[in-house]
């Protein structure tokens, strides 16, 4: 058993396949309106921003200044909102028979697996924007603290069927710590 | 066996804190206050001390003579405590962990030991019972033990004069921790900035002096007391780890219960071939009590020695390593030749470093879950970094920078063993 080569190649297709982790097949990718939630949180945080403009507008600072902190600013929001439709699309997940894969990541890649036998609790959360958009996260966790298995962006409906999938595969296969 | 109360003395040593509490309050607010009275300071100083002292020992005295223990007759630590808000705390003895006999130094000072029995499960599942003659603590350890249906394995207790596994004399502690590389290194810049200050009289150097001096002294003088006499015994439960000077601790490490170990040897000690050996023991956060240090220093074949009995069939000299390939040398330039992975029957291990070297091993039956991670720079060079994750403790299996095609065909490996030591 092995991944062709590169573990971050999705299980199932050998060989190359896209660098973006989830781009391949064989991963099953969040909803796109994981990019919308984070993007909104983004935007909240640029109200911030905007204050500190008002703050150098109505100071007796030269209107350079304030040209110069707005191109700064929106070539950053520009930049962030692009990251993250890619950070949102390098997300993906895949149930193998005996264990759960998470790839993230596309600066540092991340690939995770965790056997079913190895879960010890599996979590499902929405925060209230995510809840506004409807979407949830899962996280498995496992007797180790680094095991970093979230999948955030799952549709509802998905994310309670994987955690009850999930659970009920862990419980069978559960050897105890 | 009918409840009873721990020894009468204990209200006077668990008051013992205040009294520095007292006479640092006394040294600034106070003393100010008692000074405008008139009288005296110094025996207004002396009097405010016992009073507060006394009224620390009057509380301690009022929780002690509520607090009662027992082995009920299910077999189970009992432990009902509480002025005001009672606990009512009860040990299934059927899990025993662990029951071991520590002397803190205030206690030891008037012959009493403290007890603490310890049972497997989450959170604070533990009965500390303080303080004890330790005839009394060394009976009820009998109980527990033999309320846990394990008395055919009672220990002589604290004094067995068997032949220990191994011991780390005092000096070789010294020598090893005064060898470390950041303190040695620090210890170095301090001597080199005292010759620089006697030379150039420039007072502002000292102040740089007590800290690189004083940090240094304060770390080993610190591990020296709490390894003191370290020993190490082989019992029918697991080894046995005696240590320290001040206060004395005693832990017992279940072979079962370890999930990783790491072997380090820093660079000044590997002329004598010393190394040190690390533990990740289940559900155990290291604190004072609970060492996850196996042995501090012993000579390599010694240390391995002790290894063997924590992990039998592994033979840590004869791991399959497989080693980073050679474009590691970009991402790592000191340690690449180091950096390795071998995977065997039992177990995966990682080797890294250059000035510290280490090995860090893990039972494929207690990793939780195989991550590999890749960063910017590792993936220009086509490699990425495996992890097997423990359970939290001192010891991280992480193989940093092996090929792609190396960590695609090591993780693949890792889950198939994952899985097949669990269904032994």
């Amino acid at each position: 058993m092995s991944f062709g080569g590169d573990p971050f190649t999705a299980p199932g297709s050998v060989g190359g396949g896209s660098s973006d982790g989830a781009g391949g097949s064989g991963w099953v990718p969040v909803s796109p309106r994981l990019a919308t939630a984070r993007r909104i949180t983004l935007l909240l945080g640029y109200l911030l921003v905007i204050a500190g403009g008002v703050g150098i507008a109505i100071s007796p600072l030269a209107i350079g200044w304030l040209v110069a902190y707005a191109v700064v600013a929106l070539t950053a929001l520009v930049w962030i909102w692009w990251i993250i439709g890619r950070r949102v699309r390098s997300f993906g997940y895949a149930e193998r028979d005996n264990d759960l894969l998470v790839v993230s990541g596309i600066l540092i890649r991340r690939l995770v697996i965790v056997p079913y036998g190895r879960m010890q609790m599996v979590d499902l959360t929405a925060g209230p924007i995510d809840r506004w958009l409807g979407i949830s996260t899962v996280q498995l966790h496992t007797a180790a603290a680094t095991t970093d298995a979230t999948i955030p962006g799952l549709l509802p409906a998905d994310a309670v069927a994987l955690r009850d999938r999930l659970a009920a595969r862990g419980e069978q296969r559960n050897a105890g710590l | 066996m009918t409840p009873r109360r721990t020894n009468p003395l204990s209200p006077l040593i668990q008051a013992a804190p205040a009294l520095p509490a007292a006479a640092v309050f006394l040294l600034g607010p106070g003393a100010g206050m008692i000074s405008r009275g008139g009288a005296s300071v110094i025996a207004l100083a002396i009097a405010g001390a016992i009073i507060g002292y006394a009224v620390f020992v009057g509380a301690a005295w009022l929780l002690w003579w509520r607090r009662t223990y027992w082995i009920d007759d299910d077999g189970d630590l009992r432990l009902d405590s509480g002025l005001i808000q009672r606990s009512a705390r009860r040990l299934q003895l059927s899990r025993l962990q662990s029951v071991d006999v520590v002397a803190p130094f205030l206690a030891r000072l008037v012959g009493l030991v403290e007890l603490r029995v310890e049972v497997a499960g989450a959170g604070d599942s533990r009965i500390v019972l303080r303080y004890l003659t330790r005839a009394d603590a060394e009976a009820l350890r009998t109980r527990v033990l033999a309320a846990s249906q394990q008395a055919d394995s009672i220990e002589p207790g604290a004094h067995s004069p068997v032949d220990p596994l191994a011991l780390v004399p005092s000096g070789r502690l010294m020598a090893s921790l005064l060898l470390r590389s950041v303190t040695a290194a620090l210890l170095l810049v301090t001597a080199v900035l005292l010759v620089m200050t006697i030379a150039t009289q420039g007072p502002a150097g000292l102040i740089l002096v007590a800290v690189t001096g004083g940090l240094p002294i304060l770390s080993v003088a610190t591990e020296f007391l709490a390894n003191y006499g370290f020993r190490v015994d082989r019992t029918s439960q697991g080894l046995r780890i005696r240590r320290g000077l001040v206060s004395t601790q005693a832990r017992t490490i279940p072979p079962d219960r370890v999930h990783a170990i790491a072997i380090v040897s820093p660079l000044l000690w590997r002329r004598w071939h010393w190394v040190r050996v690390t533990v990740t023991i289940a559900g155990v956060e290291a604190d004072q009590a609970r060492p996850d240090v196996l042995i501090p220093v012993a000579p390599r074949a010694e240390a391995l020695r002790l290894v063997a009995e924590v992990l039998p069939g592994v033979d840590i000299d004869g791991l399959p390593f497989e080693s980073a390939p050679r474009s590691a040398r970009w991402r790592a330039p000191w340690s690449w030749r180091f950096l390795a992975c071998a995977i065997t029957p039992e177990v995966i291990a990682a080797r890294s470093g250059r000035l510290t070297r280490r090995i860090s091993l893990a039972l494929h039956a207690r990793v939780q879950s195989v991550r590999v991670s890749e960063g910017l720079w590792e993936r220009r060079l086509g490699l990425a970094t495996l992890h097997a994750d423990t359970a939290p403790g001192p010891v991280d299996v992480a193989a940093r920078h092996l090929s792609m095609a190396q960590v695609d065909t090591l993780a693949a490996r890792e889950v198939a063993e994952m899985r097949r030591a669990r269904h032994l």
